[in-house]
């Protein structure tokens, strides 16, 4: 305190000290923001009608692969991979909640996994297979994190566990309000000859009620088997 | 400082609890059911039906493959029915009585009850049409559509989750001996791989609803704990600047 202009050593420490406390700061949030996360929207594209579909002849129009695989008997998923966003995933078998509503995975060692709703086809029956995951998680990101950057033709492999391997090809993206989720169309439709696929997933966070409000589904159908029980058949 | 600020909002959000369910759909009891159809008594095949319900008008949609295709130079006819009324399952083959290797439509009554309904491709769709095999669909794999009107006992049954679809009709060559030589038990005319069940799926309600496959954690900040240290250190400098300008401000 003996110069007026002059900065005391005290005065001189505290503002140091407060200037290593905000640039901390600043450093902290640059790798907060660097670990920033967030799922890419889905961007609706494709036709929900499989290239199976023989009314109307308009089966040329689709992917890649206007083909369809053969229906096989039942028998379990018991691993997902999807190559084009990173996704490979054990799956197991989940049932309805008591409320009615397709139960989810809880906290646990399932809770980032994939899971095949019980009541509908196994992967390659005729039919929609029901295959949802988070796209996150109380502990972040989830095994979905990334299902809206998939696009038309894009593959997505299930392993059975009668050792079979399916390859789905993906020929539609779609975003639903989950106040309007067209339950028909997703678990049943009306292509039940069709050995198809759909994964499920949440969308449209909704940050005022901190709430997903939407659905992504994604629906595919199967182009190719192979694996020990029988003769590929695509 | 706009940038800061902006910065520090999140901050704010972080208390915000991070709701985890999603809402809950409406309860309502769904009025449309599913029903995967899977082999029994060594059959092939598989196949899928939906049910929507409009009052007591059902419209079915039902898709199978895999079956018996032909019997006597004939396409194969397979009566299907909704049956109702018990378990509401398909049976094992624990329910083989007889160990002819063959559970019969009577042995697996216990699973899935008696007939509440004839999926026909036309007329009677009563219980009494049951084994009609004029207006069964035939052949090794069917794509069946038809609205049809379901009595009460039916509704009921769909309700509480006991419905059961059944095709019938097997491969006689894919039974054992014996059972090769066995009458039907429903029809003495016919033999029994003419009535036993080929394909089984229980009736379920589909899920209602949307999914709750999300909790938003990503649409936030990840990093809650480190954003909270990062803006208490923040709030620790800026205060100590703050403190030790305004001393000196005073001294002056």
């Amino acid at each position: 305190m003996s110069s007026d202009h002059g900065w005391s050593p005290g005065r001189r420490g505290g503002l140091a000290l407060a200037a290593v406390a905000v640039a901390a700061a600043l450093v902290l949030l640059v790798v907060v923001l660097r670990a920033q996360v967030s799922a890419p929207e889905p961007q609706q594209a494709g036709r929900v009608d499989t290239p199976g579909d023989s009314s109307g002849g308009r089966h040329r129009t689709h992917g890649p692969t206007a083909q369809t695989a053969p229906p096989l008997g039942p028998s379990k998923p018991v691993h997902l991979s999807i190559p084009a966003i990173g996704v490979d995933t054990p799956v197991f078998p989940i049932g309805l909640a008591s409320d009615g509503t397709l139960a989810v995975p809880q906290p646990g060692p399932r809770l980032d996994t994939a899971a095949w709703f019980e009541n509908s086809p196994t992967p390659g029956q005729p039919g929609p297979s029901i295959i949802e995951g988070h796209v996150d998680s109380v502990d972040g990101p989830s095994v979905f994190l990334r299902l809206g950057a998939i696009k038309p033709g894009d593959r997505v492999v299930v392993d059975r566990a009668d050792g079979r391997t399916l390859t789905f090809e993906v020929n539609a993206v779609r975003d639903f309000l989950k106040s309007e989720f067209p339950t028909q169309l997703v678990y049943g439709g009306d292509q039940l000859s069709e050995p198809t696929l759909r994964l499920i997933t949440c969308s449209d966070f909704d940050a005022s009620i901190q709430h997903h409000v939407g659905n992504e589904v994604v629906f595919a159908h199967l182009v190719h088997t192979s694996g020990p029980s029988g003769p590929a058949s695509s | 400082m706009q940038k800061a600020l902006r910065v520090i909002a999140p901050l704010a959000a972080i208390a915000a609890p991070l709701a985890f369910a999603a809402s809950p759909a409406t309860a309502a009891t769904g009025t449309s059911y599913q029903a995967t159809l899977n082999p029994l008594n060594h059959a092939t095949g598989s196949g899928m039906a939906t049910i929507s319900l409009n009052g007591s008008s059902a419209t079915i949609t039902e898709s199978w493959t895999g079956l018996a295709g032909s019997f006597s130079g004939a396409p194969y006819p397979h009566v299907q029915h909704i049956h109702i009324g018990a378990a509401g399952a398909c049976p094992t083959t624990s329910a083989d009585k007889n160990g002819d290797g063959v559970v019969s439509t009577t042995e697996g009554a216990a699973a899935y009850g008696g007939i509440g309904a004839t999926l026909s491709t036309s007329g009677d769709t009563s219980p009494a049409a049951g084994t009609d095999i004029k207006i069964a669909p035939a052949g090794s794999s069917t794509d069946y559509s038809r609205t049809i009107q379901l009595d009460a006992k039916t509704l009921a049954s769909l309700k509480s989750d006991t419905a059961v679809i059944v095709v019938h009709g097997l491969d006689p060559a894919t039974l054992s001996k014996k059972a090769q030589g066995e009458k039907s038990d429903l029809v003495p005319s016919l033999p029994l791989a003419a009535t036993s069940p080929a394909l089984c799926g229980a009736v379920h309600a589909m899920p209602a609803g949307g999914v709750a496959t999300g909790t938003g954690s990503t649409s936030g900040m990840e990093d809650s704990s480190l954003l909270g240290l990062a803006g208490g250190l923040f709030v620790a400098g800026a205060g100590m600047a703050l403190y030790t300008v305004r001393r000196k401000t005073v001294k002056a």
